[in-house]
C-alpha cells in the first residue's frame, strides 16, 4: 500500500525532512567548493559576511513562511508587507520619531498586515494563494500611492548594529538569524501551537474535530509571518537607510523557494526550519557566486526554478505511490 | 438522565439530514444507533460532539441546556468522540495524535513547553490498557493499518476520561479478535458508570453490548428496541 512511504524509524525520529536537509547541505558544500575554485574572492571572510547580511531579511521572512506552508497555507504578499512596513518606518523616521517608537510601530504594522491575510483566508474562506495575491496588489498600490515612485532616503541607521555589528567577533546578523530561528523552532516543535500548525497542514477537518481552534491558529501564524516581515523591514531600512521603489519584489518567491527546497511540503503537514535556513543559504550563495564569476544573475533564477521543478516533481511522484492521506 | 437531545433539526442546503430527532442516553447505559447508509447517524453524533451546530432543537446535559459551538466545548463538558473518519493527522506520530488539542504541558519561564516524556508514558499505558499494538509510538499513523489507526483513535478517546463516549463505527476495520477488545472496552466503560453511544452496522455486536437500540431512517430516530429482552444478552453484560 505505502511502498514508497518513508517509514525508517531512525530518520523519522530525528526529522522527517532529514534526508532533504542532508542533500541540501551537501549541495551547499559542492556549490561552495565550485565557487572557491572559480573565484579567489568567494571564500573570504568579507565576502561570506557580505553574503550573510544579504541573506538576513530573506532568512527572517522564510522562517515565518515555513510555518505558514507547513500549515498548508502560503503567503505571496510578504514582499508587499515588507514594502508597506518599510514605508511606514521611513515616514515615521521622517516625522522625527525615535527608533524606540519606530521599531514597535514597524513590528505592529507588519503584524497587522499579516493578521489581515489570516482573516481573509479563515473568515472569508478564500484560498490562501488567491487571498494573498489580492493583498499583494493592495499593498503594492498603497506603496505607490504613498511614495509615488520616489525613494525615501536619508533615514537614520540607528538599528544598523543589528546588521553590521559584531558580538565577540560573531557577526550580529548571524546572531539575529539564530535568535529568530531558535524562537520559531521552539514555537514549532516545543509548544502545543506548533503541533496544531502541523495538524492543520495534515488534515484541517481532523484538526477541527479534535478541538483545535483552527481559525485562531491560522490567523496567529499569518500574523507571525507579518511580524517577521515587519522585523525584516526594520533591518532593511537599517541596512540601506532608504526605501527603494523595488523593495520586496522578489522576497515572497525566494522565501517560498527556500522553504520548498528545504524539504517543507507544499501540501502542508511536513517541514523543518533547518531545511529552510539551508535553502536560504543555498539561494544566496548561488547568487553571490554567480556575480563573482561574472555570470548574469538571470541564471540564478533559472537554476532555482529548475531545482524547484525537480523537487516538486519528486514530491508528486512520491505522493502518487502513496495516495493514502 | 445524563444527556438528551430534543427536536434536533440539521439541514445541509435543501437536504434535511436530521428531522426533529429525540434521543437520550443515561448513566451506565450503552445506546446503539443503527440504520442505513446516509440515514443521518454520523450527522447526529456530530451535533452531540459540537462538530455540527443544530439548526433547531435543544441539547441538555444533567438538565442543563448546552450550546456546543465547537468540539472543544463538548469535550470540556465530558464528551469524547471517535469519529467514523477517525480524525487523525496522518503525518504525525501516535503520541502526537493521541494528545492533539489536549497536549500535556510543563511550563517553564511562562512558556507552555510540551511534556513529551509524560505523553509518551501515558501513550504506552493507554495502548497497553486497550491491548492495541502499533509499530511504534513515534511512527506516523499514516503508515499504519486501518485497525491500528482505529486503535489510536480509541486510545485518544479513552485518554479524555469522558462521561459520555461516542463511537461511530469503531469496529469497521477490525478483525474478530480486535472487535472483541472494543466490545469488552464498551462493557468496561458501562461498568465504570459511563454513557456510551455506539454506531455499528454489525447487528450481532450491537445486540451483545447495548442496552437500547435506536433505529434511524431518513433523518428520523424511529423507535427503540430493547435487546435486554433477548435471551443471550445477559451472559456478557453485567
Ligand atoms: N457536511 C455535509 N454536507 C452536506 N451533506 C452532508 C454532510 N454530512 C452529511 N451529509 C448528508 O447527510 C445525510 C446523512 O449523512 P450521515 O453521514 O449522517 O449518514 P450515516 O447514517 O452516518 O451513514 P453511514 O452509515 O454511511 O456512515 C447524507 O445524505 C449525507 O449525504
Ligand atoms: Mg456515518
Amino acid at each position: 500500500m505505502s511502498i514508497a512511504a518513508d517509514t525508517r524509524p531512525v530518520l523519522r525520529l530525528s526529522s522527517p525532512t532529514a534526508t532533504r536537509e542532508l542533500y541540501l547541505f551537501i549541495a551547499i558544500l559542492l556549490v561552495g567548493a565550485g565557487f572557491t575554485y572559480a573565484s579567489p574572492y568567494f571564500l573570504t571572510p568579507i565576502n561570506l559576511i557580505q553574503t550573510l547580511r544579504a541573506a538576513l531579511e530573506l532568512a527572517i521572512v522564510s522562517a515565518g513562511m515555513t510555518l505558514v506552508i507547513i500549515m498548508g497555507g502560503i503567503d505571496v504578499s510578504v514582499g508587499g508587507i515588507l514594502a508597506v512596513t518599510a514605508i511606514v518606518i521611513g515616514k515615521s523616521y521622517q516625522a522625527g520619531l525615535s527608533s524606540f517608537l519606530v521599531a514597535p510601530i514597524g513590528l505592529a504594522t507588519g503584524t497587522l498586515l499579516g493578521t489581515w491575510n489570516g482573516f481573509l483566508t479563515t473568515k472569508l474562506k478564500v484560498p490562501p494563494i488567491i487571498a494573498t495575491l489580492g493583498s499583494m496588489y493592495i499593498f503594492s498600490a498603497i506603496m505607490f500611492i504613498v511614495i509615488g515612485g520616489a525613494w525615501i532616503s536619508g533615514l537614520p541607521g540607528t538599528l544598523s548594529p543589528l546588521v553590521n555589528g559584531t558580538v565577540l567577533h560573531i557577526p550580529a546578523s548571524a546572531l539575529v538569524i539564530l535568535v529568530v530561528y531558535a524562537a520559531c523552532w521552539v514555537l514549532l516543535r516545543k509548544v502545543p501551537f506548533g503541533r496544531h500548525i502541523y495538524a492543520i497542514g495534515c488534515n484541517e477537518t481532523s484538526a477541527k474535530l479534535v478541538g483545535i481552534n483552527v481559525d485562531r491558529t491560522k490567523i496567529a501564524t499569518y500574523a507571525l509571518l507579518g511580524f517577521l516581515a515587519g522585523f525584516a523591514a526594520l533591518l532593511y531600512v537599517a541596512r540601506l537607510r532608504n526605501v527603494e521603489i523595488n523593495i520586496g519584489t522578489t522576497v515572497a518567491l525566494e522565501a517560498i523557494a527556500a522553504t520548498i527546497l528545504g524539504g517543507t511540503s507544499i501540501r502542508g503537514g511536513v517541514g523543518s526550519l533547518l531545511g529552510t535556513l539551508l535553502g536560504v543559504i543555498f539561494i544566496r550563495i548561488i547568487q553571490n557566486g554567480l556575480v563573482l564569476i561574472g555570470v548574469s544573475s538571470l541564471w540564478e533564477t533559472v537554476i532555482i526554478g529548475i531545482l524547484l521543478i525537480v523537487v516538486l516533481t519528486a514530491d508528486a511522484i512520491r505522493n502518487r505511490n502513496n495516495p493514502r492521506v | 438522565m445524563v444527556f438528551k437531545l430534543s427536536g434536533i433539526v440539521k439541514r445541509f442546503g435543501g437536504l434535511v439530514a436530521l428531522d426533529h430527532v429525540d434521543f437520550h442516553v443515561a448513566d451506565s447505559e450503552v445506546m446503539a444507533l443503527v440504520g442505513d447508509n446516509g440515514a443521518g447517524k454520523s450527522t447526529l453524533i456530530k451535533t452531540m460532539s459540537g462538530a455540527h451546530i443544530p439548526d433547531e432543537g435543544e441539547i441538555t446535559m444533567l438538565g442543563k441546556v448546552m450550546h456546543f459551538r465547537s468540539p472543544q466545548d463538548a469535550w470540556q463538558n465530558g464528551i469524547a468522540t471517535i469519529y467514523q473518519e477517525l480524525a487523525l493527522a496522518g503525518k504525525m506520530t501516535v503520541v502526537d495524535n493521541i494528545f492533539l488539542g489536549r497536549e500535556m504541558k510543563r511550563p517553564r519561564f511562562g512558556i507552555p513547553f510540551l511534556d513529551l516524556p509524560a505523553m509518551r508514558k501515558r501513550t504506552d499505558e493507554l495502548l497497553t490498557q486497550l491491548d492495541v499494538h502499533v509499530p511504534g509510538i513515534d511512527s506516523w499513523v499514516e503508515s499504519m493499518s486501518g485497525g491500528q489507526r482505529q486503535g489510536v483513535a480509541i486510545a485518544r478517546a479513552l485518554n479524555m476520561d469522558a462521561r459520555l463516549i461516542i463511537m461511530d463505527e469503531p469496529t469497521a476495520a477490525l478483525a474478530v479478535a480486535e472487535v472483541r477488545k472494543v466490545l469488552d472496552f464498551v462493557i468496561r466503560l458501562r461498568e465504570q458508570g459511563k454513557s456510551v453511544v455506539l454506531i455499528s452496522h454489525n447487528i450481532q455486536d450491537v445486540f451483545e453490548v447495548s442496552d437500547r437500540i435506536s433505529v434511524m431512517r431518513h433523518g428520523r430516530c424511529s423507535r427503540y428496541v430493547r435487546p435486554a429482552k433477548l435471551p443471550h444478552k445477559k451472559s456478557s453484560a453485567s
